[in-house]
């Protein structure tokens, strides 16, 4: 059994540039074992490029990061080896069943899985037999989760996961994300849902122009605001439109 | 090695699970060949006759023009050569016949003898070369030899006739070869294209490049499926071509299924290399698609697949001889139809290989990711 470090991920002053426009301008964390770190941020504020980076898909200008002590620039095949990428935009072949899938990804990391196993940690064993075509997008993205497990990843990173999902495919997946938590893994996580942030992430990070501008525990930071007088413009109620709506049509999930 | 095998198995699964793309590949050109082969055009035209004219005189130069006919108006298709090229002609069923005028044909007071050499199998085209043949015969050498009309030209010329039963197969036999080479270049070329950039454009390729593994792997694991395809669908295609129309490969010269691998496999490599330039180049099948069609349409007319090259403008022929699909075509003609065996094709091999260089080049210069 391989020593995971902890933290088990440290990027160091990251940064990228697209012709003119800075993507990534001078980004630090670290990312703890076992947490979920979320990073939020408003579309184009780098979110992507950050993770793109550090999933070993993109080169930085300058900047180094690690994980598990391993440097990321020097050998990107031993990092995408060791970790799990969901990306914004997955996409699987037509003409093969989701064990099939499941079994040539674990293939490509040289990991023996059992394919059914897998697809049932997402609740897709029943599916075993589709193909990507015929499932819904809330399925879709936990088939992409499943095949980001099957090398047992020592951190997962889920580029927004919920994207596009109606709210009971969308709680279905943060339990399903709190799940793998759960079982010790370390998640590295974009969203621009607030509400998302909150309810699964140990420590966010905002980003905004390719800077990290406020890192702390979600708690923490909605205190910071408090403390500077801030006063929401609507009072805040005990339940959200969101419960309405899954009082309403229920929590199952339709796909 | 093993996951090689893994993704090649995996994308022969993807492959045969494709009824679109199987269909392209096997069942359209067997269709086409079939029906063309079936109606059998070739009853259409003129029948091809090789002409060796020894005599040389204005005679005999009045003759063979009276058997060409007129453009507008083929009485036969005439070709003229020398008699070993042109029974060698005969004996493979690139022509009907095989006339040569004697020496003495034109000199005024003797007896000339036409000497005309058919394929037996072909007795109708027969009865027509030597109708044409009595009649011209008649009209040319009353014209020319100036000989007074009371002295009958039954006299004065003479024509022999002899048979051969030769080896060739028609159009049927000519165009298995040629729809098998045009199956090749579609198959390489569109699979490639459609399954390339539908990857690409959908972010499977991307995905794949996020594994330790990388997408080349799996690029190769593909080319691979398009390879033993190609193989597949040639063997499909001549077997059944043969069957159904009834005609013998490689004059029966079983090393002929080894030297058709090894030119499939080379105008597979051809083709799938300018799919894969394709498909590198172009961000979506909006635009692959014509790009594709743009480069296959001319050669399928152009390359001698559904019709000889000869039947063609002489411009046309000089550049159509050099297109990749013509060299595949004649390649693969020069196997199933002639027997001949692979070492003997040295232009071919040259034209293919020179193609095949050329069209790597260009993929790897314009093949991206994303």
């Amino acid at each position: 059994m391989t020593v995971i470090t902890d933290p088990v991920l440290v990027a160091q002053n990251l940064k990228k540039r697209y012709d003119d426009i800075e993507a990534v301008a001078g980004i630090s964390f670290e990312v703890k074992r076992g947490e979920v770190f979320g990073m939020l941020g408003p579309n184009g504020a780098g979110k992507t490029t950050t993770v793109e980076i550090l999933e070993g898909m993109r080169e930085a200008d300058s900047g180094e990061a690690f994980i598990n002590g391993i440097n990321i620039k020097e050998d990107p095949t031993a990092i995408k080896s060791i970790i799990g990428v969901q990306l914004q935009q997955n996409a699987f072949f037509d003409n093969l069943n989701l064990a099939e899938i499941v079994d040539l990804y674990a293939r490509l990391y040289n990991a023996k899985v059992d394919p059914v196993e897998i697809l049932g940690r997402v609740g897709l064993a029943q599916r075993k037999g589709a193909k990507y075509k015929e499932l819904s997008g809330g399925q879709k993205q936990r088939l992409s989760i499943a095949v980001a497990l099957v090398n047992d990843p020592f951190v997962l990173f889920l580029d927004e996961p919920t994207t596009g999902l109606d709210p009971q495919a969308r709680r279905s997946l943060w339990a399903l994300i709190q799940d793998i938590q759960s079982s010790g893994s370390t998640i590295v996580l974009t969203t621009h849902y607030m509400e998302e942030a909150e309810e699964l992430c140990d420590r966010i990070a905002i980003v905004e122009n390719g800077q990290i501008v406020a890192l702390d525990t979600p708690d923490a930071l909605i205190d910071q605001l408090l403390e500077t007088g801030f006063k929401p413009q609507k009072r805040v109620r005990e339940a959200t439109l969101d419960d309405v709506f899954l009082n309403l049509t229920g929590h199952e999930l339709r796909d | 090695m093993k996951l090689y095998v893994a993704l090649t198995v995996a994308s022969l699964k993807m492959y045969f699970r494709n009824r679109q793309a199987l269909f392209w590949a096997l069942f359209f050109p067997l269709l086409i060949m079939l029906v063309f082969g079936i109606m059998n055009f070739e009853r259409y035209n003129s029948p091809n006759v090789g002409i060796v004219d020894r005599a040389g005189n204005p005679a005999s130069e009045g003759l063979v023009q009276a058997l060409s006919g007129t453009d507008d108006q083929d009485v036969l298709s005439v070709t003229l050569g020398t008699h070993d090229e042109l029974m060698e002609d005969l004996e493979f069923g690139d022509s009907k016949a095989v006339i040569v005028i004697p020496e003495n044909f034109g000199t005024p007071g003797e007896f000339a003898t036409i000497d005309i050499t058919y394929d037996e199998r072909f007795q109708q085209e027969r009865a027509v070369i030597a109708t044409v043949v009595g009649q011209v015969t008649d009209a040319v050498f009353k014209q020319v030899a100036q000989v007074p009309d009371e002295y009958r030209v039954e006299n004065n010329i003479g024509i022999s006739e002899s048979f051969i039963e030769g080896q060739g197969q028609g159009f049927k036999g000519w165009l298995i070869p040629g729809i098998a080479a045009m199956a090749i270049m579609q198959t390489g070329l569109f699979t490639v294209v459609f399954t390339l950039v539908r990857f690409k454009s959908q972010g499977v390729l991307r995905r794949l490049r996020a594994t330790p593994i990388g997408a080349s792997h799996f690029l190769a694991g593909q080319l691979t499926t398009k390879a033993i395809v190609v193989v597949l669908q040639t063997y499909v295609l001549v077997i059944v071509g043969s069957l159904v129309l009834g005609v013998t490969v490689g004059q029966g010269r079983l090393g002929a299924w080894f030297d058709l691998t090894i030119l499939a496999l080379l105008g597979g490599a051809l083709f799938i290399a300018v799919g894969l330039a394709i498909s590198g180049w172009a961000k979506s099948e909006e635009t692959a698609a014509p790009i594709a069609n743009i480069i296959s349409m001319p050669m399928m007319f152009l390359s001698g697949v559904f019709f000889p090259l000869s039947i063609m403008p002489e411009w046309v022929v000089g550049f159509a001889q050099y297109l990749p699909l013509t060299y595949l075509a004649d390649g693969m003609r020069a196997i199933t139809v002639h027997g001949d065996s692979i070492t003997t094709l040295g232009n071919e091999l040259i034209g293919l290989a020179i193609w095949i260089a050329i069209s790597f080049v260009i993929a790897t210069r314009l093949f991206k990711w994303e």
